[in-house]
């Protein structure tokens, strides 16, 4: 083969490489925050993604939910427990234990009361762990869930029922029914973005964010910190701004030269659209997440510019951003603190929890006020989840295993009852106390709030009226003001 | 928009949003049909709770058994009005229904057209200018038949028609869930279905290996690796609920054989009697209970040992002669705690799962065999053939390391003991690090094992039918029948265990494969009339029950399937035959009566248009950039992931995706790339690649923004394009003009007409100008992109050639390339 004389080099005119590129002339610069071109998204998305009705008026406009990832204990949190405290250190009563599958290498460990100190906080006068003082402060806003429970207890398993009802791969997740049900606010942008910093990242991957057998215009797209937030978002080295446009325009030519010959086959033309609308996602995408476009006060009220909380916090500043400017559903996956990668803390519970409370205690806390400030609560769905709780015993004398029968998970805004919380796991914080919330009645609550009923939510799928839920759910009223 | 318009648009929603949708949009559509220009759609996607859709054209007196009655040979139309047109008799069967409709059918596509379809059908590539030529050049009257007969003969055939097969299959070579682990031996499932369709395996015996090969022809390698069909769903080994993963197990087996041979959604009835089709809860359990002693495995021995096996043997041999002290040294060392190891494992799992975990060996039963078999998969099997990190030895890591954070825990541990335990856990983690050194030495995996399914007793599970499909909640028990929807009187099996094994599968393979059940055969051909065209003759490909479609030329199935069975089903005769018609040699081009009067082109008086799925969008670009290059099977291929995605995933398992720069790995077939079920390939799925997941039964077609990107912006891609443009010139002696052409020839299968030369050099031109400002701008600091590959720098600027690869670029993004006509 002779083609490896001059193998894969490129001829450098010049000394050095790269360039410093402007995007000054580009189209759509300054459109940014409004929907543009309408008619061009219309036709990308071959209707797919067309605006659709709500089912009946909903308040949310947008969800931003908050995957605490490898999940936290409800116990050193949110759900304050004297007698856990009490019998710290003493065998697990056999009473608490009826209905737990206890998997726990070794055993159930003995009871465990972690180093916290409890405070009443609001108007509510909510116990919270010293863990989060700053999103106390905003306990006034939140609905708690105590009474969650879910199945499985690996947290590929649960997390992905969590996320798309199904404890196997192949069901669409919850933001890709929503996106499907209800279009995209705002043809530039996905309506669908994943957002992380790290860590282990959501266990079992992409299915988590996976339109399942939805088309595939409904996934996730995941949106990377650092330069390039989405895949292949960049122009190729040496290929400079002014010298991709003109290769722009020869495309379209040649595309709508070949089309002229296909008058009226739409999906030609939406394939020349759709190179259009990725020229502009070039600007808008970048211009959407660029935090520093915010004051200093906002981005040091999400803790950017401090080491344990600059991530997260770009993370949920950027989340800001994207519900402002009509993206429908935004998750946030918690991610790597200091040397714990995510929430799960078989061992070393006290190190883990306090590291990774303090990256998102903070950051969590000024997002609802953001949000508050500028009149985006109201219209936006804050959803703290995670696959499932930990136990109220010890596993290696310094963690807790998973628990699947009772944790704790809150909404706020969106017409969520502030100050509110209800169900409640049994003395010791371990099982659910009488009617538990199931992951299938979480997410009809959501969609609730976002003016879609879970059982008419349906699209057919070999044979079946597919739902969000399957056949399951039942919103969860209580927690709507 | 016209109404044309309005039908694309509506066709797209057919292919991808369901089946109440699109007969929406079609009502939409014939509402709006009387209009010249109809306004813009305003129908939204429809909500509601399903209802069974209308047929779009009802099919006058087809019977209600019509999937499942015998297979007979129709009569074909004698008298037929345009009956010159007409080569075979599937086109005698096609033009009935035109000639009723009063339509023409199409003319004959123009040769460069037909080589370029018939190319990417068959081999899933595009042909190269010197193929073009030869058949445009070609005037016997065989030309096309010489084509068609060659390319069903080449290798590409089964890798474009087995890829198709593997959709269905749900192939992956992981196991999905949370740390992916790799099935080192599922690629030899890949390349046995590949070789199947290019020996023409009777589709028959295809069915009867993979559903039950390890029982009817034990000691057979190929009827081994086949039942990897059954293994090949995702598997979650951690799973602490050994009960429901078993279940989950065989649920799978059964819908996947539910979905991708009997064509119907039989898991409706796991959970309820079936709303549609009758299939009852019973019939459904009855069905799964073919499977209840079915155990599935990655690590069963190859039986025929070539080359490659061969050299693993000795490359193992040769570790472990090499390792044989450190491995002594550290089953001395664990030898006396092994019980209280295995109890530690035995303690990851629920109890109702453990119960048997505990019992004798000489105690267990066929669901105790089972529980027992995966445990030891996943905990104590020390198999260094395989890729999973929990080898008994690192069990007893665990062990130790549990043992001390206990004791170190407890406040009033004796202190002498815990400090035994603490001597204890790094003795031994010591020696846990060197032998860890040397397994990362170990020759690769897989190159000994097989992913299949087998049995390892003759006695089966209960098999019960489960309330709500909720399997702790049992109600009746049941044995194996086949649903009586498919083969009226014909429900019962005739079992006959083997000496290993319940027989159960081989019943159900015999009855799959019987001429009785005729719904299998319709199935399959369906399946291959709908890869050809854009639908199928019943267009819900995976769905022939009362849910599903009708067929909109009844005739024509029935003529296809019994043709299949009688030639011994051959997938190749029935191919042949599709391609030979005159209705696949049609020409694409748009016509407004055709529009008018069959706006879905379900009577296929025009040859649908259609792009490109993902493998022939990136083996053709590779084709064309002349670096696609062939595999012999074997292991999966790790082609470049972009930067970003490579970093985040190798952060927890440094071999998550080994890439490498061989050629191997980065330019063979997709067919032959890593299937990796929590990491789809990026280009894969952005076109519309087969999710691993289910039983992936139709490649949708959606237009993005991130296709776009992937196309133009991606590196690797804008890499093919330079490699492109410098073959193209390397191919014309740096002839700009010739180059040009030869470019137009590669990518299009044809010359530039006049104007588009001109197009081209004007661009060129003004390009060239672009870039030479740029560098001007820049003050002389600007790196330009040239095409690669060229023998010796060609008399031409830089910047033209920069301008040229750009020309490349952009015609390598068009629609023209990007779809087939």
């Amino acid at each position: 083969m002779t083609h490896h004389k001059i193998s894969r080099r490129d001829f450098i005119t010049a000394a050095g490489k790269g360039a410093a590129y402007t995007v000054g002339g580009m189209l759509g610069v300054g459109g940014v925050f409004a929907p543009m071109l309408a008619q061009a998204g219309e036709a990308v998305g071959g209707g797919f993604l067309d605006p659709k009705p709500t089912h009946y008026p909903g308040k949310a406009k947008s969800v931003i939910w908050l995957h605490m990832n490898g999940a936290p204990a409800a116990q050193d949190l949110f759900d304050y427990k004297p007698d856990l405290i009490k019998l710290n250190n003493q065998d697990v009563p056999p009473s608490f234990l009826e209905g737990v599958q206890v998997n726990t290498q070794g055993g159930a460990g003995k009871l465990m009361a972690s180093n916290r100190t409890w405070k009443q906080y609001g108007q509510s006068g909510k116990y919270l762990s010293d863990l989060l003082p700053n999103l106390a402060q905003q306990v006034d806003e939140l609905a708690f869930i105590h009474n969650m429970e879910t199945i499985g207890a690996t947290h590929d398993i649960s997390t992905m029922l969590l996320n798309s009802s199904g404890a196997v791969p192949g069901r669409p997740t919850l933001g890709a029914w929503i996106t499907y049900a209800l279009g995209s606010a705002n043809p530039n942008l996905p309506p669908y973005i994943v957002l992380s910093n790290g860590g282990r990242g959501l266990a079992g991957g992409s299915v988590n964010y996976s339109a399942g057998f939805l088309p595939a215009v409904y996934q996730g797209v995941p949106i990377q910190l650092g330069d390039t937030p989405i895949l292949y978002l960049d122009r190729p080295d040496l290929l400079s701004s002014s010298q991709q446009r003109d290769s722009l325009d020869f495309l379209r030519q040649v595309n709508q030269r070949h089309a002229n010959r296909y008058q009226n086959d739409s999906e030609l033309k939406a394939r020349l659209e759709a190179y259009e609308l990725a020229y502009r996602m070039q600007t808008t995408v970048p211009d959407v997440v660029d935090v520093s476009k915010e004051s200093e006060a906002t981005r040091n009220a999400y803790g950017i510019g401090t080491e344990e909380t600059n991530d997260y916090g770009t993370n949920l500043l950027r989340a800001r951003r994207l519900v402002e400017n009509g993206v429908r559903f935004v998750q946030v996956v918690s991610g790597k603190a200091g040397k714990y990668n995510d929430w799960d803390a078989h061992s070393d519970l006290e190190g883990n929890h306090a590291a990774q409370a303090k990256m998102v205690d903070k950051p969590v806390a000024a997002l609802l006020k953001d949000l508050k400030q500028r009149g985006l609560l109201d219209s936006t769905l804050l959803v703290w989840a995670s696959e499932f709780g930990r136990t109220s015993y010890g596993q290696s004398g310094t963690g807790r295993d998973h628990n699947p029968w009772g944790y704790t998970q809150w909404l706020a805004g969106a017409g969520v009852k502030g100050g509110f919380s209800m169900g409640q796991t049994d003395a010791i914080g371990l099982k659910t106390v009488g009617k538990a919330v199931s992951t299938y009645d979480f997410q009809a609550t959501v969609l609730h709030a976002m003016g879609l009923n879970h059982l008419k939510t349906t699209y057919l799928y070999n044979g079946r009226s597919e739902r969000p839920t399957v056949v399951y759910g039942e919103i969860v009223k209580d927690v709507f003001a | 928009m016209t109404r044309r318009t309005r039908f694309v648009t509506a066709l797209g929603l057919a292919s991808s949003l369901g089946l109440a949708t699109a007969v929406a949009a079609a009502d939409d559509m014939k509402a709006a049909a009387g209009a010249a220009v109809a306004a813009k759609p305003t129908t939204p996607i429809p909500h509601g709770v399903f209802q069974k859709p209308a047929d779009d054209k009802p099919t006058a007196k087809l019977p209600s058994n019509w999937a499942y009655r015998p297979l007979e040979a129709p009569a074909l139309p004698a008298t037929l009005k345009q009956a010159k047109w007409a080569r075979t008799p599937v086109d005698k069967l096609v033009l009935a229904k035109l000639d009723k409709k009063g339509l023409k059918p199409s003319a004959d596509a123009d040769r460069a057209t037909l080589i370029r379809r018939v190319y990417l059908d068959v081999t899933g590539v595009i042909p190269t200018p010197e193929d073009v030529a030869a058949f445009v050049n070609d005037t016997s009257p065989q030309a096309y038949e010489k084509v068609v007969d060659k390319l069903l003969a080449s290798p590409q055939y089964g890798e474009r028609i087995g890829r198709r097969w593997l959709d269905l299959a749900r192939y992956a070579d992981t196991q999905g869930f949370q740390d992916d682990e790799s099935r080192p031996g599922m690629w030899r499932y890949r390349d046995y279905v590949i070789k199947s369709f290019n020996d023409d395996k009777p589709y028959d015996q295809f069915i009867r290996e993979q559903i039950a090969g390890d029982e009817l022809w034990p000691g057979k390698q190929e009827a081994l690796i086949a039942t990897g069909f059954l293994r090949g769903y995702p598997d979650a080994p951690d799973h602490r609920d050994l009960l429901e993963k078993r279940y989950n197990a065989i649920t799978d087996m059964t819908d996947t054989v539910g979905t991708a041979i009997l064509g119907h959604p039989i898991e409706c009835a796991r959970c309820h009697d079936h709303k549609f089709d009758k299939v009852s809860q019973k019939e459904y359990f009855q069905l799964q209970a073919f499977f209840a002693n079915t155990l599935p495995s990655d690590n069963l021995p190859v039986i025929d040992k070539g080359e490659r096996e061969r050299k693993f043997e000795a490359d193992y041999a040769a570790w472990e002669a090499a390792t044989v002290d450190i491995r002594s040294r550290l089953s001395a060392f664990v030898e006396p705690y092994r019980d209280e190891i295995v109890n530690y494992g035995h303690e990851r799992f629920y109890e109702d799962g453990r119960v048997s975990l505990k019992k004798p060996r000489s105690e267990w039963k066929s669901l105790d065999r089972w529980l027992n078999y995966r445990f030891d998969q996943y905990v104590t099997r020390n198999n260094p053939n395989y890729g999973f990190d929990v080898s008994f030895f690192a069990a007893a890591n665990g062990y130790f390391n549990n043992r001390l954070e206990v004791a170190a825990a407890e406040p009033n541990f004796d202190k002498a003991k815990l400090a035994d335990i603490k001597a204890r856990k790094e003795a031994f983690g010591k020696l846990y690090a060197e032998f860890r050194k040397q397994r990362d030495k170990l020759p690769p995996q897989g190159a000994t094992i097989v992913s299949a399914v087998f049995e390892n007793g003759t006695d089966a599970a209960s098999q019960f039918i489960y309330a709500g499909g909720d399997h702790h909640r049992p109600v009746d028990e049941v044995q194996p029948a086949f649903p009586a929807l498919f083969t009226p009187g014909k429900t019962q099996p005739a079992i006959t265990p083997t000496d290993h094994s319940s027989g159960r599968r081989s019943a159900l393979a015999n009855w799959l494969a019987s001429a009785d059940n005729a719904v299998v055969p319709r199935v399959f051909v369906n399946r291959l009339w709908a890869h050809y065209f854009e639908n199928g003759i019943v267009s819900t490909v995976s769905d022939f029950g009362r849910a599903g479609q009708k067929p909109t030329h009844p005739e024509l199935l029935d003529y296809l399937a019994k043709r299949f069975v009688d030639s011994g089903w051959s997938t190749k005769a029935i191919t042949r035959e599709i391609l030979l018609s005159s209705v696949y040699r049609q020409s694409s081009a748009e016509r407004q009566d055709v529009a008018a009067a069959d706006p879905y082109n379900k009577l296929l008086a025009q040859f649908p248009r259609k792009r490109l799925d993902a493998e022939q969008v990136r083996d053709s670009l590779l084709a064309a950039a002349g670096l696609l290059t062939p595999k012999d099977g074997g292991p999966g291929a790790f082609p470049r992931l972009p930067k970003v995605i490579y970093e985040a995933s190798a952060r927890n398992v440094p071999d998550f995706w080994p890439q490498t720069d061989k050629a191997e790995d980065r330019y063979s077939r997709s067919i032959y790339m890593y299937v990796r079920r929590s990491l789809p390939y990026p280009m894969m799925e952005t076109f519309n690649g087969a999710s691993p997941q289910a039983a992936h039964s139709r490649r949708e077609v959606t237009t993005t923004p991130q296709q776009s990107l992937t196309l133009f912006n991606n590196e690797e891609v804008f890499e093919w394009s330079k490699t492109l443009a410098g073959r193209v010139y390397r191919d014309s002696a740096s002839n700009e003009d010739a180059a040009l052409t030869r470019l137009y020839r590669v990518l299009y299968s044809r010359a530039p007409d006049a104007q588009e030369r001109a197009l081209a050099k004007q661009f060129l031109s003004h390009h060239e100008q672009i870039i030479a400002q740029q560098i001007t701008n820049e003050g002389g600091k600007f790196a330009v992109a040239i095409p690669v590959g060229l023998k010796e720098a060609p008399q031409v600027s830089p910047t033209r050639l920069a301008a040229f690869v750009d020309l490349a670029h952009a015609l390598a993004n068009s629609n023209e390339f990007i779809y087939r006509f």
